[in-house]
């Protein structure tokens, strides 16, 4: 269960000054739940995703953020990814010299660790790794790779949804996992995710394009304007959306 | 004894700036024209010999270890004949204060190919000069690895003079410094011949008040078409005091050429710190992670396993140590 209320947060701009981006958001998703936000460019969806990971360019000024009564917004990054959120990230991060499998067995194993789990020794991990690749499409190849270097857009998106399957998160936010994607890849994409839909884990999946929530159906749509939650209903919400568009929602939330 | 006793003042044979290349020694002005006498000793001096088309299956190690308060100028002389093969690995270290000077010739016959391994360990308060002159004759291939580690001031001069066409010469180096450490490498790479390929690699990361140099020249001479000439200099400075002075040049009289530079400078970025965090490694986990890899891209460049392992175990702990 996951309870946002009031969130403020803001940013330093380069010439110094505060910027506030989210300006008291307020959501509830429930356990098991799918819950979709849209909204217009610079609405403030990545910095929400940003700020539910940790990343601390972004400062919390006001409003809470829990996960099963738990506060997230006073753990590091590394703590809240063992309590089990995961960031699936717009544009995943390029690592030269780390190779997918030394990557995946040490972010395993840190979160293993701090669970109070023993570490997988190299079988179970290869087995792992084995197991969950083969479900997404993935070559044995991409594992010598370093991690997300000289990958294509598919592949990147892949290899979120990689990461998010091994580390079986309780919260999952998708940061626009969609974009970029043809027909193909965002199936293998979808799939893959919807796989991963079960009673204990809930799903924040934020998208630029209804055509995503045909693969990955949500309960429940929200939009997002001016750094606020300004209208939520059922999936029915995201096809009128992409008929009309966010003109009217950006003049009621200025 | 006493005609053994030479003054450095009147000695005819001494370089000066004017006839030396590299403009480095201007011994007596550096001692502020006071007497330094020199007992020539015996100079320690290895040489390595390796004759036509013999190939050396064993690694030739080399150990160089200096006491406290002494000044040692040592000389290693490296010849591979035509069509010769060898590896050879050179350690330094030592305890103490000491000056160790040294002068390193390095003479490739055509088609005549060597791997070189440094490993500098120096003790913190040494200070380590060396001069290394490279011939390099056609179709030689040579593949240098420096670890720097030691010495509170190290300098390593390199002229590498390709003399043939059809030459493969890679300099790659590490260097780790902290405290106050002052660590120089300047590079002249002198291709005078067509088709031939030259690299530098290097790569620092520095600490506390240490401070890294790094100069690197690749001169293409009007002789020398179809050179491939690359140069890459990154460092990551891990303290705000400390400094690093890079001074990439190309000077190219050749037209068809493919040759470049790149210098980068900075402190460890802060994505991909938080991608792995957002993971689930700790912020020292994340860091320790991204220097090994930052490092390794150089490391892996050495071929053989055992001293690829040992290297790695070194740079680890020094990474390790840089961490906690």
């Amino acid at each position: 269960m996951i309870e946002i209320k009031n969130l403020r947060a803001s940013i330093e701009t380069d010439d110094g000054e505060e910027k506030e981006i989210l300006k008291g958001l307020n959501l509830s998703i429930g356990n098991g739940e799918v819950h979709a936000i849209m909204g217009p460019n610079g609405s403030g969806k990545s910095t929400l995703s940003y700020v539910l990971a940790g990343r601390d360019d972004y400062e919390v000024t006001e409003g809470s953020a829990d996960m099963n009564g738990e506060d997230l917004l006073e753990m590091e990054p590394e703590e809240r990814a063992a309590a089990g959120v995961f960031l699936a990230f717009q544009y995943p991060v390029e690592i030269p010299g780390v190779n997918m499998s030394t990557f995946l067995k040490t972010s395993i194993n840190s979160i293993r660790k701090q669970r109070g789990e023993d570490e997988l020794d190299a079988l179970g991990m290869l087995k792992l790794i084995k197991e969950k690749t083969k479900a997404l499409g993935i070559s044995e190849d991409m594992m010598k790779r370093a991690v997300n270097v000289g990958f294509s857009g598919g592949e990147k998106k892949r290899n979120e949804v990689l990461q998010m399957a091994m580390l079986e998160p309780k919260f999952c936010v998708l940061d626009e996992t969609d974009s970029g994607l043809d027909i193909d890849a965002l199936k293998i994409v979808a799939d893959g995710v919807n796989s991963l839909r079960a009673e204990d884990r809930s799903f924040l999946v934020i998208t630029h394009y209804q055509r995503l929530l045909d693969y990955i159906k949500p309960d429940v749509v929200h939009v997002m304007a001016n750094g606020k939650i300004v209208k939520t209903g059922g999936p029915e919400l995201a096809l009128e959306l992409e008929e009309k568009g966010y003109a009217d929602f950006i003049g009621e939330a200025a | 004894m006493a005609n053994n006793v030479v003054s450095i003042l009147d000695h005819k044979d001494l370089p000066t700036p004017k006839v030396e290349q590299w403009k480095y020694t201007n011994l007596s002005r550096a001692l502020g024209g006071g007497l330094l006498e020199v007992v020539p000793e015996k100079i320690p001096e290895k040489i390595i010999h390796i004759p036509r088309g013999k190939v050396c299956e064993h690694i030739e190690d080399i150990m160089w270890t200096a006491v406290d308060k002494s000044h040692q100028h040592l000389h290693l002389k490296i010849v591979l004949e035509d069509s010769a093969e060898a590896t050879v690995f050179e350690r330094h270290d030592g305890q103490g204060t000491y000056w160790k000077n040294m002068s390193t010739e390095i003479v490739l016959g055509a088609n005549a190919r060597l791997n070189h391994v440094r490993l500098q360990t120096d003790s913190m308060d040494a200070v380590q000069t060396n001069i290394v002159h490279i011939t390099m004759e056609r179709d030689s291939y040579l593949n240098s690895f420096s670890l720097n580690l030691g010495g509170k001031l190290t300098r390593h001069d390199i002229h590498a003079v390709l003399k043939g066409s059809n030459i493969d010469c890679s300099l790659n180096g590490v260097s780790l410094l902290n405290g106050n450490q002052h660590g120089d490498t300047t590079i002249l790479m002198e291709h005078t011949a067509p088709h031939c390929v030259s690299n530098q690699f290097y790569r620092t990361i520095l600490d506390d008040a240490s401070r890294g140099v790094f100069q690197g020249k690749v001169h293409v001479h009007q002789a020398a078409q179809k050179t491939d000439g690359y140069q890459l200099a990154n460092t990551i400075l891990l303290s705000p005091k400390a400094e690093m002075d890079t001074k990439p040049e190309l000077e190219i009289y050749a037209d068809d050429v493919k040759c470049s530079h790149g210098t980068t400078t900075g402190a460890l970025d802060e994505e991909p710190l938080f991608y792995l965090r957002s993971r689930g490694l700790s912020e020292g986990e994340a860091r320790m992670l991204l220097m090994q890899a930052f490092v390794d891209e150089v490391v892996d460049k050495v071929a053989d396993e055992t001293m690829h392992a040992q290297i790695k175990g070194m740079t680890e702990k020094w990474l390790k140590q840089q961490v906690s």
